[in-house]
């Protein structure tokens, strides 16, 4: 074996042992090699596998990124950390419809504001692992769209600011329904919180247009797949969806002028329904079965007692 | 303390040797409405807990094994419906087809009731005989006039809850919520009472353990009858004896 034969052996292995690693770098995103776990969350992203590329967010030149260390990538229209003006014009390059949906809500309204932890695109849809709706891994699909929006609206802080003053108990309030119930236990088809207060156009229910504004509710319930026929004067309005016991306070209210209509509903006369309805049956039933265990004791105890009866 | 025995005891322990004669309880028609209600209010019990409860662990136990929630909810619907069928049918047959005058049937409650309970408890601490009673003792009464309201009131409330938007047409939506806050409530102390109380009565007592047979055959033996329901059985010997002599 001479030696130019050697040399084409050891560079036909050198080739072998490099080809494959050289396929996996062309195959892979260039950004890899330095932001190892965006990339790896990028992969579960249904726009990776329709395709894109970091750049088609971040911009930047694609055309330098197929070496192995590319920073080149960073120039021209690169955005590292995107604010939340550049998410919504990045996402309406392609996402025009669901963008303008959203720029009506109150996220936004907010975030024009100045409050800019308000809800973006990346806050519901993820950030690098942007999954589809069906994916049950997804943020937003069905079964875990309350807990995506409960990051934000269970958050004490975030919520209690002056600026805000929304209700924290959104959620807890949430399973408290017929709905929650079902949905924990698989049943899909109903509703979560963007079924009625809309997954882009969020308003609040001061708001006339608001989905979940009083006189909108019949419709917004009313939707075909929810409970069509629903009718048009339906007194949905006429309560709290959100219930739960601790929102009743059990005191008696004789002028109810300046309460909420909504929470007035719940009072027959002076008193809030739900809070001693639920009470009543504390007691009745708390009462009843005591009094007839107490029975069935000493009805055990007397027949060693008495010894009569047997 | 060894007692002499008393003259019933005599009586029963007399009517065990030769006892033959039996004593209709509840007719057939009864015993099939009791036998619906037992599978429909167990069925509603098992499928209506399982929200009532949902973070309980053996709730999604029991949700998978009927079929997942929505045939759950099927479930539940249908043993509803028929358990109403049931309650009109009960209250229909009783009032109209029943020929007994419906102010005089045994069932409802009597001033001799109050005295009764007041007895038993007596009873209980041994200062007083076991109350005689008729053909329906003041526990009796008060299951199934306890059944009785307990079925209204599940009733209106489910069909409210089975059709909120046709209800939320008449009634606020707040009321709505009401129904499922009755109607769970209201549930579950039924479901205590049958399982602790009526089960006590009817099962577990050492008086009729493990059961008392008149669920199945609707008869009563002589001695059961005269420990049981004395007023009932001297009455009915009364009669018979009057038969015989005419």
């Amino acid at each position: 074996m001479n030696t130019a034969n050697v040399l084409i052996l050891i560079f036909s292995m050198a080739i072998l042992l490099i080809l494959p690693i050289q396929t996996v770098a062309e195959k892979d995103i260039a950004c890899y090699h330095c932001h190892t776990n965006v990339v790896n969350e990028f992969r579960n992203n249904v726009h990776y596998q329709m395709g894109f590329t970091c750049a088609n967010c971040h911009g930047g030149d694609i055309d330098d990124n197929n070496s192995i260390i590319s920073a080149n990538v960073m120039t021209g229209d690169f955005i590292g950390r995107p604010t939340r003006n550049n998410i919504t014009d990045v996402c309406s390059k392609c996402h025009s419809r669901e963008t303008s949906d959203y720029k009506q809500s109150i996220h936004w309204e907010q975030i024009q504001k100045g409050h800019s932890e308000a809800a973006t695109c990346t806050d519901c849809h993820g950030i690098h692992e942007i999954r589809r709706i069906k994916d049950p891994k997804s943020l937003t699909n069905h079964q875990n769209s309350p807990e995506t929006c409960a990051k934000c609206h269970s958050n004490k802080e975030m919520m209690s600011a002056w600026y805000y003053g929304i209700k924290t108990d959104r959620l807890d309030t949430y399973k408290e329904s017929f709905h929650w119930k079902a949905l924990r236990n698989g049943y899909n088809v109903v509703a979560t919180c963007a079924d009625c207060h809309n997954n882009h156009i969020t308003k609040p229910h001061t708001d006339p247009t608001s989905s979940t504004y009083p006189d909108n509710l019949p419709k917004t319930c009313g939707k075909d797949n929810c409970h069509p026929g629903a009718k048009f004067d339906t007194k949905i309005a006429e309560g709290l969806i959100h219930d739960k016991e601790s929102l009743h306070t059990g005191k008696l209210m004789f002028n109810k002028t300046g309460m909420n209509p909504r929470l007035a509903s719940y009072y027959l006369g002076p008193f809030d329904l739900a809070y001693w309805i639920a009470w009543f049956f504390k007691i009745l039933t708390a009462g009843v079965i005591g009094a007839f265990v107490c029975m069935v004791i000493l009805d055990f105890a007397s027949r060693f007692k008495i010894n009569r009866r047997w | 303390m060894k007692r002499a025995k008393t003259k019933l005891e005599k009586d029963i322990s007399l009517e065990k040797e030769q006892s033959e004669i039996t004593f209709k309880r509840f007719t057939f028609n009864q015993l099939v409405q009791h036998w619906v209600m037992i599978a429909t209010f167990m069925t509603l019990v098992v499928t209506g807990m399982a929200v009532k409860f949902p973070d309980s662990w053996w709730s999604p136990v029991i949700i998978n094994l009927v079929g997942g929630f929505e045939m759950r909810t099927q479930i539940h619907h249908t043993a509803g419906i028929v358990m109403v069928i049931l309650g009109i049918y009960h209250i229909i047959y009783h009032v109209f087809v029943d020929k007994e005058p419906l102010l005089e049937r045994r069932i409802w409650p009597t001033l001799k009731d109050t005295q009764d309970f007041w007895k038993t408890i007596l009873f209980y601490f041994g200062k007083e005989e076991q109350p005689k009673y008729g053909r329906y003792s003041w526990k009796e009464k008060f299951d199934y006039w306890g059944a009785f309201w307990g079925m209204v009131m599940l009733c209106v409330t489910g069909l409210i809850m089975m059709f909120p938007f046709v209800a939320m047409t008449y009634i606020p939506y707040a009321y709505v919520h009401l129904a499922t806050i009755i109607h769970t409530d209201e549930a579950l102390l039924a479901t205590l009472f049958i399982f602790i109380v009526h089960w006590w009565n009817v099962h577990y007592s050492p008086e009729v353990f493990p059961m008392s047979k008149a669920w199945l055959t609707g008869n009563l033996t002589e001695g059961q009858m005269m420990h049981e329901h004395p007023l009932e059985y001297e009455e009915a010997m009364r009669q018979a004896h009057m038969k015989d002599y005419k």
